[in-house]
């Protein structure tokens, strides 16, 4: 076989050109035996981590398989194709050192920095500044189809660097390959570059062509009938083994030959990268002195009477430590990060695997005590792994920029950077474009996208495309099917990651390219986090927590009218008012518990102290429920079950939680203590999981791990349970630490709840967007816990929600102009400014504060000013009125304007204007539409009688929530809700299949079915679903209705006023997935 | 709804394009129609007729009668049409779209005003502004004072208003006719010679051509009809390859024609239509006149076409395709304009292209000597291969083999020969064709 190196890859990390990922081009070279792989995407290095993982994985795989070490692995050479914008001749730049590497990345990071997101912009100056140790590969434009003059490009960067450049010739398969060659080896002569083969790459194996057909169309946005020359004539730029390429190159064996020269000249391996955190040593005194003194200063602040000596124990095993691995400035910039917040009163707190940490506590970036949870260091940093800590920072999610902008000013632009997210195709983008190339209609698009149930990853069924119209054996609707399953997973475009930083001592740019985001002032790196994990970055998270912002606006309004100041330290803890009131499944609004599942699961659960509330935070995820864990551990906590007895070593790991592994550390303590995973191990396997999904393998973990329970005498079953949970809790786990941190601002929200209501219901209508219920459900539970809420005036509101006395000292909630949709909240503070002694007409609100008419009608709709004794339509005619943008002088109430003639607008029955509020503000005070809709509806009973019922029942109600959580196999969970209440219905997935269309599109929904009762949740098992949406028009007519005498109208009209459309519009519901 | 909903519902839904000019052409000749009720007849939007019938009800036996007859005229040429009558444009306009009827004389209030607003012509805009301060009837309109409604929506509210009450003027204007290309001749005694039958054209087209460019219109067909004195008929028709309104080169396409009629015992009238115009704008006349290379070829095109067909004389249109066949379309050369073939990039594509021919008798590969046309010939020199896939998308009988991979084949024998071969469908030695011949 000969031995040949692939030098230029392209995969689909550029983006709508490469046809292949990066896993599958290494995985097929290694099939083919290639010596060496090159990705070389286009100005960019986004693709070359993941390559490199997944080489890691096939080493990691064959170590398994019983080290056959020949052929060896392909050898990875991280580079980039330098695009430039004054030269036709594109460049492979492969580093040959890390400083090569360096400079690459500097030059990237120019290039992408001085051009819009997504793009770089490269000359020839540029490369010749920085170019220096790396590989250059030039490739031409084809010299036989064009003579533009290259030959000076070539010859000048041969000048610049000798020795570094050669010129790429690559096979094009169209019969002209030995001309071309020919002629490529003279121009190699003639400039001094020796000639090397390439393939130019575009996909491993010749059956994507279709799909690099079908991105091309998309870059060029055509359909695929009308791409033309544009299309690959031929399979041919795949992955080629030695042998071909010989076949190829066989007057041009040199050519062939360098190949493999060139991968020995790059000895630079992305292991190399020795990244340096930042020192963060501060007036001489060094990091680890800072740190200590900062702790010990910590002690006496939180334990003012002298901490525990367990504590003071335990301080000294994590700082010695931390000594050892040097990881000292890294809590030192997370504390200095919250010390900012703190300094600008923005509320933060650490979560994740940092609460396991006493020195975390001290500092102040965790505010879980160490005595309430069990506390391992090891799983935070330890010494055989080497590898960094992970300290994530929940900030407030309004404020969350500032803080973002200081550790950018801080660092400055060259050390910190945020982390990028890789947008992939899903399955709706992916219909949507592969339906457009592939010639469907707009409307087939539209109806088979709109099916797709949110996020999912499978291409439709046969079912969904005969639903939509289309014949699902159609030779075309069969190509795009297939496609669009291929497309799905594909790279669309790398986003920001929710708040990953990368800060370093010495230049970020030198370690990775840095481009702009979409967003103003942000900088990102091209890596996602699993990127920066495989090559052990160190990553500060600064995530936003809208619960924060929520709590710190209710922590202020209480020290405004109840003079009370709280923090997240002094909340009264272990209040039993608070838990009697979970206990009941009261927790409207309550962070976390809100969700439907942890609504049914507090009744049962019956928290009483703090650690239950980490228990139930931490069960109702992914990770547990696949794992089957959930009935186990409620029947032995209710003591219906008897906790069995694992033996001493289980025990002690699964003991405080009846024996039931709930907790990420618990699923990795059982690897290590009944699978025989050595610790590394099992933390190794928990990182890798995210490579092991792409690549598909992680049989054999899953084999060695249950071998090992099993020879350990544990059961086949419970073995198996335990492996599933590992799989699930490598996304969606939550270690105990980061349960605690969540458990905290649970019994925070909760006890604002319970003593505050009408404080914790307008500081969460002051912070939404956030959490599970729509202001509407908000408003409505405040109602029901007897809190007055008034509504918008313009005499009385401020932009956000406010509280009044009332006369009995309690306080009412006033609705702010926040909730008026389309209102600005420039415009809302020019009203508030200029109000004075209150507004007496329509027509002062545009003298005084200068508002828009527009924005008079947007209020006028929202009912702003019935205060005034002014009708909805009274104030929207006066609102009309004026046109001009701002008041002309002469034509005043005192100057040539005059009165107008009084006019009597028809009233508004109550069914119209519960509708108008919903139009404005989503939300209604008057009545549910439920209330007026019931005469309509006989059959269905209220939700609050649900209870008393035996046997079926029907109900109607609005959707307010629908889940299918993708660990309960295709159930879905939709929460009802009419003037009396919630109701929950579960609809199984055969019903689901019988009833699609109501279940997804369905706004106000009738469900006859089985009342079962589980404890004290109720809940309706649906055998039948009606889409009654319709009815909701009903409320207010639309105004060209016909009417008895005018039945036989024959222009109607499809337009928006479509009642499906309006009631779509209307009574949105919050779905889940 | 829209299409994808429907086909949910109905599986086996027949669909049919709307076809929009096909329509206004039938409203076209229903209004022509409808010129036996009144004088005046208009469009009426997109999908209705307005007719002026002051004075004419009684002809009828009054308004009554006179929309009974029409309906029921209508409904037994099966169609389904709802009318209205009224003393105004507007009240009838509304009225006619919202179940139609009779509006009695100076009752134009009462008559429209349940109907819903939107009848008044309005934009949708103003309509929902209204409709959210609860107007949504024409009646709760009408008592309102007409200047805030001014004020606030606009003149043109308040213009339709008083239209449709008749308070303001709305004549029906009626579209004026299409001009007729058409002249005929009644001769006094019947001809029979092919010379005379020529003069007589020869005026005819005088007159037809004077009118064609009257209106800037030339005829892209001429139709003779010739009626003899038993009351037979024949009839000659020509193309042209491009507009034209020039009788002297008319005239000369028409020769072949005429020759062929049988004049029998003479044929006593004549008559020349155009059924098919294009405009034509007038020509700077230059004082060398000078035919241009492209009406030379309009005109060889037309001569042509009139002798075999004009759908046999093709023109070659540049497509864009990596399959041989597919890089160029056929299309009618009267019916196309001439497109410049793009440059030729890529690899040489021959001279001649047929649809492929198997050779007999390859050896090698490409075959060092094989048989075709029964000829037998030997490579001299082969370049290749070039490896060309079908178009994946779209099924093409003459590719379901799979790729090609093609190959230049110079024979000692002279031809220069496009071969290719299907290697991936070969058993034992592959299969070679011939599909093209290079200069």
């Amino acid at each position: 076989m000969t031995p040949y190196a692939e030098l230029c890859v392209t995969s689909n990390f550029t983006f709508l050109q490469g046809a292949s990922h990066p896993e599958e081009l290494v995985t097929r070279a290694d099939e083919l035996g290639l010596a060496a792989i090159a990705i070389t995407d286009r100005n960019s290095v986004a693709g070359v981590v993941r390559a490199f993982s997944a080489l890691k994985e096939l080493a990691r795989l064959r170590a398994e398989g019983g080290g056959d070490v020949s052929p060896p692995l392909p050898k990875l050479i991280a580079g980039a194709r330098l695009v430039l914008t004054d030269s036709v001749v594109e460049w492979l730049a492969l580093p040959r050192d890390i400083t090569a590497w360096s400079r690459l990345m500097r030059l990237l990071s120019l290039g992408k920095r001085r051009a819009p997101k997504g793009e770089c912009h490269l000359t020839r100056v540029d490369l010749q500044d920085w170019g220096n140790g790396i590989i250059l590969i030039a490739l031409p434009p084809d010299p036989l189809e064009t003579d533009a003059a290259c030959r000076a490009d070539l010859l000048g960067m041969a000048r610049k660097f000798p020795g570094q450049c050669f010129l790429g010739a690559a096979p094009r398969y169209d019969g002209r390959d030995q001309t071309r060659l020919d002629q490529l080896a003279m121009t190699a002569q003639a400039t001094n570059l020796p000639m090397v083969a390439v393939g130019d790459v575009l996909m491993h194996r010749a059956a994507r062509r279709p799909l690099a057909d079908v991105l091309t169309c998309l870059r060029l946005s055509c359909t695929i009938d009308n791409i033309g020359a544009n299309r690959l004539a031929n399979g041919e730029r795949r992955l080629k083994s030695g042998d071909e390429m010989a076949r190829l190159f066989h007057r041009h064996p040199a050519a062939l030959r360098r190949t493999l020269e060139i991968p020995d000249a790059c000895a630079f391996c992305l292991d190399d990268l020795r990244y340096q955190y930042p020192d963060e040593a501060l007036n001489g005194e060094t990091a680890q002195a800072r740190l200590e003194r900062l702790t010990h200063e910590g002690l006496r602040w939180r334990y003012p009477a002298g901490p525990p000596p367990k504590i003071i124990h335990r301080v000294e095993k994590e700082l010695t430590l931390i000594r050892e691995v040097e990881f000292a400035p890294y809590f030192l910039t997370v504390h200095d990060i919250v010390q900012f917040a703190r300094s600008q009163g923005i509320l933060c707190q650490g979560r994740g695997s940092a609460a396991n940490s006493v020195v975390c506590y001290l500092l102040g970036v965790t505010e879980v005590p160490p005595e309430t949870i069990t506390l391992i260091f090891e799983r935070f940093i330890s010494k055989e792994r080497g590898e960094p800590p992970d300290i994530d920072v929940d900030f407030e999610h309004e404020r969350r920029e500032e803080v973002i902008q200081w550790i950018y000013e801080r660092y400055g632009r060259d050390r910190a950077g945020l982390t990028a997210t890789v947008i992939h195709f899903r399955s709706r983008a992916a219909i949507r474009e592969i339906g457009k190339v592939m010639g469907l209609s707009q409307d087939v698009v539209a109806r088979l996208s709109g099916q797709i149930w949110g996020w999912s990853s499978a291409a439709p069924d046969a079912d969904r495309m005969r639903d939509a119209g289309l014949h699902p054996d159609d030779p075309r609707v069969i190509l795009a099917t297939k496609l669009i399953g291929e497309i799905i997973g594909f790279p669309r475009h790398l986003s920001q990651h929710v708040g990953g930083f990368v800060i370093t001592h010495g230049r970020l740019d030198e370690l990775c390219p840095i481009e702009n985001a979409a967003m103003d002032n942000r900088t990102i790196i091209e890596w996602d986090k699993d990127d920066i994990n495989a090559l052990g970055l160190l990553k500060v998270d600064i995530l936003a927590l809208g619960m924060l912002t929520c709590i710190r606006k209710a922590f202020a309004l209480l020290a405004d009218h109840r003079g009370q100041n709280l923090t997240l330290a002094n909340t009264p803890a272990e209040d039993s008012r608070v838990y009697d009131m979970l206990c009941r499944a009261d927790a409207i609004g309550v962070f976390q518990v809100e969700s439907r599942a942890q609504l049914n699961f507090l009744p049962r659960m019956r928290p009483r102290a703090f650690y239950d509330l980490v228990c139930e935070v931490a069960i109702v995820r992914p990770g547990p429920i696949q794992g089957g864990m959930v009935h186990p551990f409620i029947n032995r906590r209710m003591g219906r079950e008897p906790v069995e007895d694992l033996g001493p070593a289980m025990m002690e790991v699964l003991g405080r939680t009846y024996g039931v592994p709930l907790f990420q550390e618990q699923a990795m303590q059982i690897a290590v203590v009944a699978a025989g995973f050595t610790p590394a191990e099992a933390d190794r396997l928990r990182r890798s999981l995210a490579t092991f999904k792409r690549m598909g393998t992680i049989g054999s973990f899953r084999d060695r791990f249950v071998g090992g329970m099993l020879s350990r005498g544990y059961g086949a079953d419970f073995a198996a349970r335990c492996f599933a949970q590992i799989e699930g809790f490598g996304s969606y786990g939550f270690p105990e630490s980061h349960a605690a941190s969540f458990a905290r601002l649970v019994y925070i929200s909760a006890w604002l709840k319970c003593h505050h209501q009408a404080v914790f219901t307008c500081a969460l209508l002051n912070s939404q967007p956030m959490g599970f219920y729509a202001p509407a459900q908000l408003v409505r539970d405040a109602r029901d816990r007897g809190v007055e809420v008034r509504a918008i005036s313009v005499n009385h509101s401020d932009w956000d929600c406010t509280l009044e006395p009332r006369a009995d000292g309690s306080l009412a909630l006033r609705l702010g102009f926040r909730q008026i949709k389309g209102l600005r909240e420039e415009d809302a503070g020019w009203i508030v400014a200029a109000r004075g002694n209150g507004y007496p007409d329509v027509e002062s609100l545009w003298r005084r504060a200068g508002v828009k008419p527009d924005t008079l009608e947007r209020l006028a709709e929202a009912d702003a000013f019935a205060t005034l004794n002014l009708t909805r339509r009274d104030a929207l005619w006066a609102a009309k009125a004026l046109k001009a943008p701002v008041p002309m002088p002469l034509f005043g109430a005192d100057g040539e304007g005059g009165d107008e003639p009084q006019i009597a607008l028809p009233q508004m029955t109550l069914g119209q204007e519960v509708v108008e509020d919903y139009v404005s503000l989503r939300l209604s005070l008057r009545a549910h539409p439920m209330e007026l809709l019931r005469p309509h509806l006989p059959e269905s009973i209220p939700h609050n009688r649900l209870g008393q019922m035996q046997g079926r029942a029907t109900i109607t109600g609005l959707v307010i929530t629908r889940q299918r959580p993708g660990s309960a196999s295709g159930v879905i969970f939709l929460t009802l809700e009419d003037e009396s209440g919630t109701a929950n219905v579960i609809v199984w997935k055969k019903t689901y299949a019988a009833f699609r269309k109501a279940v997804i599109a369905g706004r106000l929904i009738r469900v006859t079915g089985q009342i079962k009762r589980d404890g004290p949740t109720t809940h309706l098992i649906a055998e039948r679903v009606e889409d009654t949406s319709h009815l909701l028009a009903t409320l207010s007519p639309p105004a060209d209705a016909p009417d008895d005498r005018s039945r036989a109208s024959i222009n109607f009209k499809a337009n928006a006023n479509h009642p499906r459309e309006q009631a779509k519009k209307l009574f949105p519901s919050r779905d889940f997935h | 709804m829209a299409l994808a909903d429907a086909r949910a519902i109905c599986q086996d839904l027949a669909t049919r394009p709307a076809d929009l000019a096909r329509e206004a052409a039938a409203l076209t000749a229903l209004c022509r129609w409808t010129g036996r009720y009144a004088p005046m007849v208009a469009r009426d939007s997109a999908d209705g007729l307005m007719a002026d019938i002051s004075g004419v009800p009684h002809l009828f036996g009054g308004e009554a009668a006179l929309r009974e007859d029409l309906q029921s005229r209508l409904e037994r040429a099966g169609l389904t049409v709802s009318s209205a009558i009224a003393g105004t444009r507007g009240a009838a306009h509304a009225l006619a779209r919202h179940g139609g009827g009779i509006v009695p004389d100076g009752r134009l209030a009462e008559g429209i005003g349940h109907l819903p607003i939107s009848a008044l012509r309005l934009d949708h805009d103003t309509v929902s502004g209204l409709a959210r301060m609860g107007l949504s009837r024409i009646a709760d309109l009408i008592p309102l004072p007409r200047a805030p409604l001014a004020r606030r929506f606009g003149q043109s509210l308040v213009m339709r208003l008083d239209r449709a009450l008749g308070q303001y003027a709305e004549p029906v204007a009626a579209a004026a006719n299409a001009p007729h290309f058409g002249v005929r001749m009644t001769l006094p005694e019947p001809i029979g010679l092919q010379s005379d039958v020529m003069a007589a054209l020869e005026r005819l087209l005088a007159r037809l051509c004077d009118k064609l460019a009257q209106h800037q219109m030339g005829a892209r067909r001429v139709r003779l009809e010739l009626h003899r004195v038993d009351q037979g008929a024949a009839q000659v028709e020509i193309g042209l390859a491009r507009p034209m309104n020039d009788a002297a080169r008319i005239v000369a396409l028409f020769v072949k024609g005429v020759d062929k009629i049988e004049a029998g015992f003479g044929i006593d009238a004549l008559r020349l239509t155009a059924p098919v115009i294009e405009p034509l704008a007038p020509e700077q006349i230059s004082a060398h006149h000078r035919v241009q290379p492209e009406h030379a070829l309009a005109d060889l095109l037309s001569s042509l076409g009139n002798r075999i067909g004009f759908d046999r004389v093709l023109r070659l249109l540049p497509a864009e395709s990596l399959i041989p066949e597919r890089s160029h379309k056929i299309a009618p050369a009267a019916y196309s304009a001439a497109e410049p073939m793009p440059a030729q990039t890529g690899p040489q594509r021959p001279i001649t292209l047929f649809s492929p021919e198997a050779v007999t008798g390859p050896s090698g590969n490409p075959p060092a000597r094989f048989r075709w046309r029964r000829m037998h010939f030997t490579t001299l020199r082969a370049t290749g291969p070039e490896r060309i896939t079908p178009e994946w998308w779209f099924d093409d009988p003459a590719w379901r083999d799979g790729l090609r991979d093609y190959w230049r084949v110079e024979t000692e024998q002279g031809p220069r020969l496009w071969l290719f071969s299907t290697p991936q469908t070969a058993q034992g030695s592959p299969n070679w064709y011939v599909q093209g011949e290079f200069a």
